[in-house]
């Protein structure tokens, strides 16, 4: 292929780029795909297990390899995104001189052409150029526009707008689209997604990334106290973590956060997502009862396997828990991680060397039985261990995207709701020497509306120039129309 | 005395305003309607005052129903004999409606302690909150006055449906506290009511585009056929329809396992609806029949099988509600009898009576298609209406997608993570963009950017119903 025909080429592909046309269908062709994600069950999301159920294995095999199964990162839904992208731009870059055009360099005197084809215009009869011109502006400057004096001495004319840079309003649309591309371009490459379940005092720098691979925090977060807050019909109101950030060892940042409430450390989020119980024991508060003795009572605060002292002579300790006891046959388990009906196994020692094992149920206290332990136990509090689960985000670009997100609704409110509208009023006479105000008029949009108000402001010029004497006097604000 | 009608043409931007006079003996109507609706307030207020609390969200809301079903009695009244005298009552009702409704919205605001966006109750209140309003508005602002024949329908069609769910003010799980959701769901829900309103602009543009009638039966028979398709899809083996049981006692499904509800067959009700089904299809068929071989003559015969098939509908939902009303029945999932209740099928009924109500629009057209056509403003008119109300939706569209995703990244941590739900109302933008681009580039005008309004809004139907209920996905929570 010779060079001027692969050139044309380049020149066809390059027009079917940017043209409108594609624009539309790639916005069709998105949808599609879109919809499409949303129609068949995605990888990421749905286990491997229920994708086997849901399809048979060649149809997942075919799925797979069209990247139907996840739809929102196959290479041709990005290369789509791409398209997109690329056309937006080379239809904004071919458009964009012109309305910058527009808004440097305002049209500001009518040309005979101009006048002969602009759709809006009126001839108004006057005596006397000067004074219909001064008529002209105390009517616009009473409706708070700014009439600006294009022209020479002696050869008057004006030039009133309003809104100019409603004409730049699609550009910042689409450059603001651009923008909320880029962030979520650059959180797709540098940004990741984590996990982690730290119990209270823990601390950790490792992060579980979505992805499986492992993180390494340039500092280290540890969790002080964590826990759960209900409504009175048992449902979790809010859940709360008190997070520490540690650098060097030294503490920098200590925040209560909950859910809808991260914290933010080095452009790294910890996000409240979870909580529940490691079903093992925090702390047991007991009242110890002496069998000889009733009323000689203590009450023990006990933590898992450390002895405390009821007596001189006598300790006791936790040696066993479980959360939700059952027997199974012959043997001990638990049916959950919840404490639904525990079960503790006490162990009282006397220093004359005699043990005895104590079986607590709390939900069940007839089922506990102490033997012919000199102590018996009642249990007046039970806290479970629980963990606080964090998700740990890194989005460097989110800030494009908000950025974009404002610009767009800014764009949108310019597209919907301005309107550049133009005037521009030029005395003319015609054959036999008779005057008139010519004036003509455009708006960019809602050009129903706008000929109901150029008709007004005719009404409004009429009964001025009925009403009132000229002065002549030229203002001192006039400016020379540029050539 | 029969009723002089008067057009007058003009003004500047030529429009078309209608004036109808009429005279003093076509009030049998309003004197109906209002009767009707003091009888209606009336009966309960004895109980209701021997009892004690008046103010009470459930007496707010009956009240507002009785207000709303009498704007739509006057609004359908108008649109049927054109008298000017209905609409201006009908406006009324509408205000009582809606300031009984904003007290309601108001009470529970107060009681739960934020907006009511909680649940499909709280929404659906809000919802009608907001076509009332927009009713008003498009009306006083533009002049559409036959907008509440399709509004107010809707308004009454939701408030029933709110009297079917539970209703007590739930606390809310941590996720949904934060006034981001709240901007979120109020900014999403005046979008998509002025999506609503952009596509009842579109069906009057059509009407006045010279559309033919017979289109609209076709149209409306497929719509309606779908629905009932739908329904039919409950369909037992044992010729009976599956609806879900319901636990009397706690006022919700009963569920045998994560995400299944346990199901009962109501016997002799899967033929019924077959039989519906049947029905609704025939007008279909009979117009694509004669648009098939040109036969003209066979038009009329659709627009009669029509007419049985609306008549074979109202006895479907009458059988449906009163097997569907309290009984117990068999299950194929588990031995022994349940319980069912209306509110066990809130969508399976709401489905019925939206075929019903669309059914009777299409008579409406049918029989006074000239005097609508003399109260609608001009297609040129209409058109504008419809960029422009689509000139509100999208930028509210997009501050919802944004708002949203705002949300989440503080809640999870993720503003965008392609659910169902996220996907979907990307789609909607999608549609709304291209609409745009085809009208202000490409000078789209008249009845293909009517159809694309349309198209529109029933992919925002099927963002707000569809997805909740047929893909799963994070907006479990309404």
């Amino acid at each position: 292929m010779d060079s001027k025909a692969s050139y044309a080429l380049l020149q066809e592909i390059f027009r079917a780029l940017r043209s409108i046309r594609t624009g539309i269908i790639l916005l069709i062709l998105l949808g599609l795909a879109s919809a499409t994600g949303t129609l068949i069950l995605q990888r990421p999301l749905t286990d491997p297990e229920r994708l086997e159920n849901a399809y048979d294995p060649e149809t997942l095999a075919w799925l797979d390899r069209l990247g139907l199964t996840d739809v929102f990162h196959s290479w041709w839904f990005v290369a789509l995104m791409t398209l997109l992208a690329l056309n937006i731009i080379l239809a904004s870059l071919e458009r964009f001189p012109t309305a910058w055009r527009f808004f440097t360099r305002p049209y500001l005197r009518p040309g005979p052409h101009f006048q002969a084809t602009l759709p809006l215009q009126e001839e108004i009869s006057i005596r006397n150029a000067e004074m219909g011109l001064q008529a002209a502006e105390r009517v616009f400057r009473r409706l708070g526009w700014k009439p600006q004096r294009v022209g020479k001495n002696g050869d008057w004319s004006l030039y009133i707008e309003r809104h100019r840079v409603a004409r730049l309003a699609p550009y910042v649309v689409h450059a603001s689209l651009l923008l909320i591309l880029a962030g979520g371009i650059v959180d797709g490459v540098w940004g990741w997604r984590g996990f982690v379940a730290l119990r209270q005092n823990e601390q950790t720098n490792r992060i579980e990334r979505r992805d499986g691979t492992e993180q390494l925090l340039p500092f280290t977060i540890r969790c002080d106290d964590a826990g759960q807050e209900n409504y009175p019909d048992g449902t979790p109101r809010r859940w709360w973590t008190n997070l520490t950030v540690l650098e060097d060892g030294r503490e920098v940042l200590r925040k209560e956060i909950e859910v809808n409430d991260p914290l933010v450390y080095r452009g790294l989020r910890f996000f409240q997502s979870s909580y529940g119980s490691t079903g093992t024991l925090a702390k047991l508060t007991v009242l110890a009862t002496a069998a000889q003795a009733p009323q000689h009572t203590v009450t023990a605060e006990l933590f898992p396997d450390r002895p405390v002292a009821l007596d001189e002579a006598t300790t006791v300790r936790v040696t066993a828990f479980v959360p939700d006891f059952i027997v199974v046959g012959n043997q001990i388990r638990t049916r959950s991680q919840e404490p639904n009906n525990p079960a503790i196994q006490l162990l009282v020692e006397s220093t004359s060397g005699d043990t005895w094992k104590v079986w607590l149920f709390p939900r069940f206290p007839d089922f506990s039985h102490s033997g012919n332990a000199p102590y018996t136990f009642q249990v007046r509090d039970l806290q479970m261990g629980y963990f606080t689960g964090l998700q740990v985000a890194y989005e460097p670009g989110q800030w494009a995207v908000w950025a974009g997100c404002l610009l767009m609704g800014l764009g949108l409110l310019m597209t919907f709701y301005m309107v550049h509208t133009r005037f521009w009023v030029v005395p003319v006479s015609d054959s036999h020497g008779r005057q008139a105000l010519w004036v003509g008029a455009s708006a960019s949009k809602n050009r129903d509306e706008f000929l109901e108000r150029f008709r007004r402001l005719m009404e409004l010029i009429r009964d001025e120039l009925a009403r009132q004497q000229p002065q002549a006097v030229v203002p001192e604000d006039a400016v020379v129309v540029r050539s | 005395m029969s009723c002089g009608a008067e057009v007058h043409k003009g003004g500047i931007m030529g429009r078309t305003t209608t004036v109808i006079e009429v005279g003093p003996t076509r009030n049998t109507l309003l004197v109906l309607v209002s009767l009707a609706a003091l009888l209606l307030l009336l009966t309960p207020l004895f109980s209701v005052l021997q009892g004690g609390a008046v103010f009470t969200e459930a007496n707010l809301l009956y009240g507002a129903l009785v207000f709303y079903g009498a704007a739509m009695a006057l609004y359908l009244g108008f649109a049927l004999v054109g008298n000017e005298r209905y609409v201006r009552f009908a406006s009324a009702a509408t205000w009582a409606g809606f300031v009984l409704n904003t007290l309601a919205a108001g009470h529970r605001w107060y009681i739960a302690g934020r907006p009511p966006f909680a649940n499909l109750y709280e929404m659906l209140l809000s919802v009608v909150w907001t076509l009332a309003l927009l009713t008003l508005f498009v009306e006083r602002r533009y002049g559409v006055r036959v907008i509440g024949t399709v509004t107010m329908p809707l308004a009454v069609l939701g408030v029933l449906l709110m009297q079917l769910m539970p209703s007590e003010v739930r606390p809310l799980v941590p996720a949904l506290q934060s006034t981001w959701l709240h901007i979120h769901v109020t900014l999403a829900m005046l979008g998509y009511a002025a999506c609503a309103v952009s596509f009842a602009l579109a069906l009057m543009f059509l009407i006045q585009d010279q559309v033919r009638t017979e289109t609209f039966l076709a149209a409306t028979s497929g719509l309606v056929a779908t629905i009932y398709l739908g329904i039919a899809s409950r369909f037992d083996a044992s010729g009976g329809l599956r609806v879900a049981a319901w636990d009397v006692n706690a006022g919700r499904e009963i569920f045998i396992a994560r995400g299944e509800p346990l199901m009962v067959v109501l016997p002799g009700l899967g033929w019924m609806f077959f039989l519906v089904l049947v029905a609704v299809l025939t007008p279909l068929g009979l117009y694509l029949w004669a648009v098939w071989n040109k036969q003209e003559s066979l038009l009329p015969w659709a627009n009669r099988a029509f007419l049985i098939g609306l008549l074979v509908q109202g006895f479907g939902l009458a059988a449906f509600v009163l097997r569907a009303r309290e009984g117990m029945y068999a299950s194929p999932q588990a031995a022994g009898l349940f319980p069912t209740s209306l509110s066990a099928s809130p969508f399976l009924l709401t489905g019925m009576v939206s075929s019903i109500a669309a059914s009777l629009l299409y008579l409406l057209l049918w029989w006074r298609r000239e005097a609508l056509e003399r109260m609608l403003p001009s297609a040129e008119t209409l058109d504008r209406l419809i960029y422009k109300s689509i000139g509100i939706a999208f930028p509210l569209l997009t501050l919802m997608i944004a708002a949203g995703a705002y949300w989440a990244n503080r809640t999870w941590g993720s503003y965008w993570s392609w659910d169902p739900k996220e996907t979907w109302a990307l789609i909607t933008w999608l549609v709304y963009a291209g609409y745009l681009h085809m009208r202000i580039t490409r000078g789209w005008r008249g009845r293909r950017a009517a159809l694309f309004a349309i198209v529109g809004f029933a992919v925002v139907l099927f963002t707000f119903f569809g997805v909740t209920y047929l893909l799963p996905g994070l907006h479990a929570y309404a």
